[in-house]
């Protein structure tokens, strides 16, 4: 009851204008660059980042939490109309959505995506407000020892879930935790790796992290690729004509696709979302693949299939749900765009946990309430408003594009300290993440490594400790034998159980 | 492919630079003095090492798959010309950003900038007129909506 009481108090927050606004600017910007090829909404999310030092922490959750909502959902929109996926989520709804935009039915299509996201936004935003308290309750149990097969399960499957590059994954994530370890001892008060000088002692701040890696090398990327005769190519895309009328689908189609495909899908998505490092990408595929292989028209995928769209627009929406769970209550995250927003909680002094929720609920309850209302109201609405001039997104100068977040970003580097140092950090992750994007090093597990090192060693340090050094303790322990149970299970199921459906999304 | 390309590219110069690092991370950590130790209390040094070993392991692998199937795909030098502006107007940003003040050296950066993505080059005019615009859009956002102090040249604007 009490619980319920906070989400309603969620919900009255965002009755306050300014949360409002920041909700709906937070929609905008997600749209915005969820539809951009190239950029996505991790991106929105790192360069609001250094914003939230000057913001109060209700609106900046608000603004994440709707960002996320619209990024996952407007990666559709370029998949749909130029076939080029506005974030790589979208690609199975490119696969299905271009086909039938080329066949005459591009609005129809959006309309199926739009609706898909907003059924699966809406059950995850469900599913996360019903189960947290269960979960909190279930977090508690957890003891130290525990604690560390967790976050070991978590960067476990962070590296195999790529399990064509596990090596270079490993050497990312093993980086982030060396980067994380800079700074003063997490259990006594000694600096380390701070060579000589005052500057380090503090340790590395995530955010030069989070721009360098995921704005910086950005724009690198885009310096690189850069080709005027594309961008020349893709101004002519504003001239396709989308009518509003044909953005909602006939009820006979969706009884078609039927309400247990949405439902199944949803939690398909609520369920890869709680698994550390999946994401979007995964949901989606699983759910297309699960659709497909139980499809009455399994010939129609491939060629346009309504059912595809709707498969992979519900699961990657409903991710967004499930991808809070863990970072909420273990401080876990299971996509980059949490990882963000976990950096949100703790500058402005937030520890995730069971605590929070029981302790700062409020705080976290508008956030649940943005997700929602983002899901259902906001996306269709968006869809009716603006669907028409979606496709002119693409049409955007790239070097006025590109040359603001450099500004943006670096400029937010500076807010966060007033200080030019974390600006030169920036740059250094910012080319040093360049380099291992284009040498295929997951930038991400660099980002969870240096997150979740600093756990997994207080963890670590802190369990023997309390047993005179004996390693046995994470066999002995109940908790902890369950997630090493579970991390030799993810083990067998990723990497040596044959997949029977298609192969997996690079 | 030849013999010194094998191993002068990216592939392989990455990950050995990742070791260089590495080996100045591990120096460093046997440096690291503890303050107490009781029984079974884990240095602040074993975690750093460990994760410095299971670096070498994986950086090993990653050398080994490199020289055993090289990647031909990698990028020609030509390729790397703009990155490689873009990092130097942005350092020379980060540098000019406080003697010179915020106004100043973000119209010069994003000048630069439009000049490297060949944005409106042809027409002088609305090149410095777009520039300008977007400087004083970031000003507004940062200083003007969210309160930040940007530094300044003269007063509290330019």
């Amino acid at each position: 009851m009490e619980m319920f009481l906070t989400l309603s108090g969620g919900f009255a927050a965002l009755a306050d204008w300014k949360v409002l606004a920041f909700m709906i600017s937070g929609f905008l910007i997600g749209t915005f660059f969820g539809a951009m090829p190239g950029l996505t909404s991790v991106l929105a999310i790192a360069l609001l980042l250094p914003i939230t030092y000057t913001i109060d922490v209700v609106p900046a959750l608000v603004m994440c939490a709707s960002i996320f909502m619209a990024g996952m959902y407007a990666g559709s929109i370029t998949a749909t109309t130029i076939n080029i996926p506005g974030a790589p989520s979208s690609m199975m709804t490119a696969i299905e959505g271009n086909k039938l935009m080329k066949k005459g039915f591009g609005a129809n299509a959006l309309g199926h995506a739009a609706l898909g996201s907003m059924i699966g936004g809406s059950i995850g935003a469900v599913l996360l407000m019903a189960f947290m308290p269960l979960a909190a309750e279930l977090s508690l149990l957890i003891r130290t020892p525990g604690k560390f097969s967790l976050v070991l399960f978590a960067l476990v499957v962070i590296v195999i879930v790529d399990k064509q590059n596990i090596p270079k994954g490993l050497a990312a994530t093993c980086l982030g935790i060396m980067l994380a370890t800079v700074g003063i001892d997490v259990l006594q008060p000694i600096p380390r790796f701070n060579f000589g000088t005052e500057t380090l002692v503090e340790g590395i701040d995530i955010m030069p992290l989070v721009i360098g890696a995921f704005a910086v090398s950005e724009v690198l990327i885009q310096a690189q690729n850069w080709n005027s005769s594309l961008e020349q190519n893709l101004a002519q895309v504003k001239d396709v004509k989308i009518r509003r009328r044909d953005f909602m689908p006939p009820l006979s189609e969706i009884r078609e696709i039927g309400l247990f495909a949405y439902i199944r899908s949803a939690l398909i998505g609520y369920g890869i979302g709680i698994l550390p490092g999946a994401g979007g990408s995964m949901a989606a595929f699983v759910s297309y693949a699960v659709a497909r292989s139980g499809s009455k028209k399994a010939k129609e995928y491939g060629k346009g299939s309504r059912e595809g769209i709707a498969a992979a627009e519900t699961a990657n929406n409903s991710m967004c749900g499930g991808a809070f769970v863990p970072m909420l209550m273990f401080g876990i995250p299971g996509d980059p765009t949490t990882a963000i927003v976990l950096g949100v909680l703790v500058i402005n002094g937030l520890q995730p946990g069971p605590r929070l929720l029981e302790n700062q609920a409020d705080l976290l309850a508008p956030m649940l309430a943005s997700l929602f209302i983002s899901a259902l109201v906001l996306i269709p609405l968006t869809l009716y408003l603006l669907g028409p001039y979606f496709v002119r997104i693409v049409s955007i100068p790239k070097g006025l594009l590109y040359s603001s977040i450099a500004v943006v970003a670096l400029v937010g580097s500076y807010v966060a300290t007033y200080s030019t140092f974390q600006m030169f950090l920036a740059l250094i992750f910012g080319v040093l993440a360049f380099v291992m994007r284009k040498q295929n090093y997951s930038t991400v597990s660099l980002l969870l490594g240096f997150i979740l090192g600093p756990d997994l060693e207080q963890y670590l340090r802190r369990s023997l400790s309390l047993n005179d050094g004996n390693p046995m303790v994470f066999l002995t322990n109940l908790d902890s034998l369950f997630f090493l149970g579970l991390t030799v299970f993810a083990i067998y199921m990723i990497l040596f159980r044959k997949s029977k459906a298609l192969p997996a999304p690079s | 492919m030849s013999g010194s390309r094998r191993f002068f590219r990216p592939g392989i110069l990455f990950p050995l630079f990742l070791v260089l690092l590495t080996v100045i991370y591990t120096a460093a950590a046997f440096d690291i003095r503890t303050q107490f130790t009781g029984d079974g209390e884990v240095s602040p040094r074993t975690v750093p090492l460990l994760a410095a070993a299971c670096m070498y392991f994986t950086l090993l692998i990653v050398i080994f798959q490199e020289m055993r199937h090289p990647h031909e795909e990698d990028e020609p030098e030509s390729g790397l010309l703009r990155p490689l502006l873009v990092i130097a107007a942005t350092a020379a940003y980060i540098v000019m950003f406080r003697p010179v003040g915020y106004s100043l050296s973000t119209l010069l950066f994003v000048m630069v900038l439009f000049r490297i993505f060949e944005f409106n080059t042809r027409k002088p005019l609305i090149f410095i007129l777009q520039a300008v615009i977007v400087t004083a859009i970031f000003y507004g956002l940062f200083a003007g909506i969210f309160g930040v102090r940007l530094p300044a040249l003269i007063g509290d604007v330019i």
